[in-house]
């Protein structure tokens, strides 16, 4: 486990997701990059029914990286890592937080690895009929554990295939660029993206 | 006549089964306490259990009245030969090899093996050279030893299921689990600022206490028995060799 | 999530646990636990623990209330926090040997008090327990003592709720796996007339406080 940085890939008018994703897998496989299995990252969302905790979320995400393991998080930002089991309690607790439906995101594709790099580049789908809402390239530099210690070298490097859609680190990054860097950060950018995702989904249906 | 060989023929059957299966629990007993390593006397009871009965079964059979006297039988050795015979060493499982001069006289006796019988004699020689009132007395004496020893064993007995029960009633209380559970459970006497507290813990108790103590009690009287045995087979053979 | 309710499906995730449960005055305690030293699995090795458990409900409605406990190690800070639910045990059946409850048992991060506060669950009681444990086979035996928190959060300042200590077995497994019950009997056997453990019906304790 190293940093992590997840960046979001514009997907240009006119083109499908399909044509981007192939377009950086050849990138990357022109660089060296070999391919190391699939991944998946995924999301459902509950809500409160409770009067103590009006309008409260429990997002609860899964990261192939770590199989026995789900986040879940508040939108607090609360973020609880637990084992696998957790998501039997939360069907337990369905009177009091049931699952907003259709609200499933997710975010799939191949992994590669290239040196002291892994790269994940995947197609976001949300909802119930599956539909294509994006792209998120996940960049993780294993050697080093604090962000700021590795930043302009993550950044130089997925500049190399991204091209400029890098510039900064997140919000969230830099808030944690002078600690050690754990799972559940990277369970917060998926979530960050997640959510700008619903949100601009949601904006379009209405 | 040929009703009586029949019913010769089935009797000695019979008394074969039943030595056979005496043998084989025996046998089964000896294994257990040469090989097991963790023997407990519950099993070793058993095994005991087992040979008494098929002691009494024997007897009973013996007794029958469809069992001719044995006794009232001869048997009389026709043939003897030096020679190995493998039908008797099979039928003897090895121990006798050929029916010789040597073995047949100690196999059909009917009486005492010839040094047991000499002593026995050697007893009863003694005990008719002996006064009435000499024996008298002895017997007196051996009599108020045993009764003695019994009275002891009685005694101690008493004592030591006494300290059983009562070290058992000792040992746990139902009132106390009740308290405990109660309070995992459900939180009574846990909730900070509750009043119940104190009620919930000495109130209930002594009523409770009494009830426990009398089923606890009445409950161990019956296998008391056995479980003394457990005790002392455990304590006097930890590890059993 | 999918993979969660197929491994349900085919009974391979252990969420049934059997359970029989005693107590053991203070004064009997040290024979207890040198009889379960004598009979149980753990040679040598740790076999103290600390906790301090927190019970958490969420819901107003008294028929409608989900309780979970927060247990932490006092005695090791480094150690996962664990949010357990347990159901109503099934007392139903006399011919069955022990009690039987669902139970899930989930190792968290040690942030857990404070995701349970904002989800709205309320601290409903806490408590520390601390004592010794043991396993036979699949079996656990816990050998504890319950302690009431004279301040509120303050594990330091404890107060022993009762003069015995608890004694639990318990074996969580997959669901359907009946013939455990009789090696608990046997195990409880063994430990009479020190303990004995029991199916006690929690209803009447819960009847008996209201």
């Amino acid at each position: 486990m190293g940093v992590v940085c997840v960046a979001s890939y514009p997907v240009p008018e006119g083109k499908s997701g399909q044509q981007i994703v192939d377009v950086l897998q050849s990138r990357l496989e022109q660089l060296g990059a070999e391919k190391s299995g699939q991944f998946n990252v995924d999301c459902e969302t509950y809500q409160s029914q409770v009067p103590s905790a009006q309008n409260r979320l429990v997002h609860l995400l899964h990261n192939s990286e770590q199989p026995a393991t789900c986040f879940a998080v508040l939108d607090t930002g609360t973020c609880l890592v637990a084992d696998n089991l957790f998501n039997l309690l939360m069907l337990k607790l369905k009177n009091f937080y049931p699952t907003r439906k259709g609200f499933k995101i997710e975010s799939k594709g191949q992994r590669y690895s290239l040196g002291d790099f892994i790269i994940k580049i995947g197609s976001v789908t949300f909802g119930q009929n599956i539909s294509f809402k994006g792209i998120l390239v996940e960049v993780e530099y294993c050697p080093c554990m604090v962000p700021g210690d590795c930043w302009d070298l993550m950044k130089e490097f997925m500049q190399g295939f991204m091209g400029n859609c890098v510039e900064n680190p997140s919000n969230y990054l830099k808030t944690k660029m002078d600690i050690m860097y754990t799972p559940a950060d990277t369970i917060q950018q998926y979530l960050e993206h997640f959510k700008t995702f619903r949100k601009e989904s949601l904006a379009v249906t209405r | 006549m040929q009703r009586d060989e029949k019913q010769l023929d089935n009797s000695l059957e019979a008394t074969i089964q039943r030595v056979q299966d005496l043998k084989g629990s025996l046998s089964a007993l000896l294994v257990k306490l040469e090989t097991e390593y963790t023997l407990n006397w519950p099993s070793v009871l058993d095994s005991f259990a087992l040979l008494s009965g098929q002691i009494s079964s024997l007897n009973k059979l013996l007794k029958h009245e469809k069992t001719p006297l044995l006794r009232n039988y001869v048997l009389l050795p026709l043939l003897l030969s030096p020679d190995r015979d493998a039908d008797l060493e099979k039928l003897t499982e090895g121990r006798v090899l050929a029916f010789n001069h040597e073995v047949v006289p100690d196999y059909l006796r009917t009486k005492p093996e010839p040094d047991v019988e000499e002593r026995q004699q050697h007893i009863s020689k003694q005990a008719s050279n002996m006064t009435v009132e000499n024996a008298q007395k002895q017997m007196n004496a051996v009599n108020r030893i045993s009764t003695q020893l019994l009275d002891m064993i009685t005694s101690f007995r008493d004592e030591w299921e006494l300290a059983q029960k009562t070290s058992q009633q000792q040992t746990s209380s139902i009132a106390d689990t009740n308290t405990l559970l109660a309070a995992v459970n459900f939180g009574k006497g846990l909730k900070s600022g509750s009043e119940n507290v104190h009620s919930s813990q000495s109130q209930p108790s002594p009523a409770e206490h009494a009830q426990p103590g009398r089923q606890a009690s009445s409950s161990m009287k019956a296998p008391s028995s056995i479980k003394t045995n457990i005790k002392s087979a455990s304590s006097l053979h930890p590890y059993q060799r | 999530m999918e993979s969660m309710l197929a491994a349900m499906n085919k009974k391979i995730v252990p969420l049934q646990e059997y359970f029989l449960q005693g107590s053991v005055l203070d004064a009997s305690r040290d024979i207890l636990l040198h009889r379960l030293r004598g009979i149980c699995d753990n040679i040598g090795g740790i076999e103290k623990f600390q906790d301090h458990e927190m019970v958490y409900t969420i819901g107003t409605n008294a028929n409608n209330v989900l309780q979970l406990r927060a247990r932490r190690a006092l005695d090791d800070p480094e150690a996962p926090w664990l949010l357990r639910y347990v159901g109503e045990p099934d007392f139903g059946d006399r011919s069955k040997h022990t009690l039987v409850r669902s139970s899930i048992d989930v190792g968290t991060s040690d942030n857990l008090v404070q995701f349970l506060t904002e989800m709205g669950f309320r601290l409903d009681h806490e408590f520390v327990v601390s004592g010794h444990f043991f396993r036979k086979g699949r079996m656990k035996i816990t050998v504890s003592k319950i302690y009431r928190l004279l301040q509120p959060g303050d594990t330091d300042k404890v107060e022993a709720l009762s003069k015995s200590y608890l004694v639990e077995l318990g074996v969580v497994t997959v669901s359907g796996q009946d013939q455990v019950q009789e090696e608990m009997k046997n195990f409880a056997e063994h430990l009479k007339p020190l303990v004995h453990l029991e199916k006690t019906d929690l209803r009447k304790l819960q009847q008996m406080g209201t």
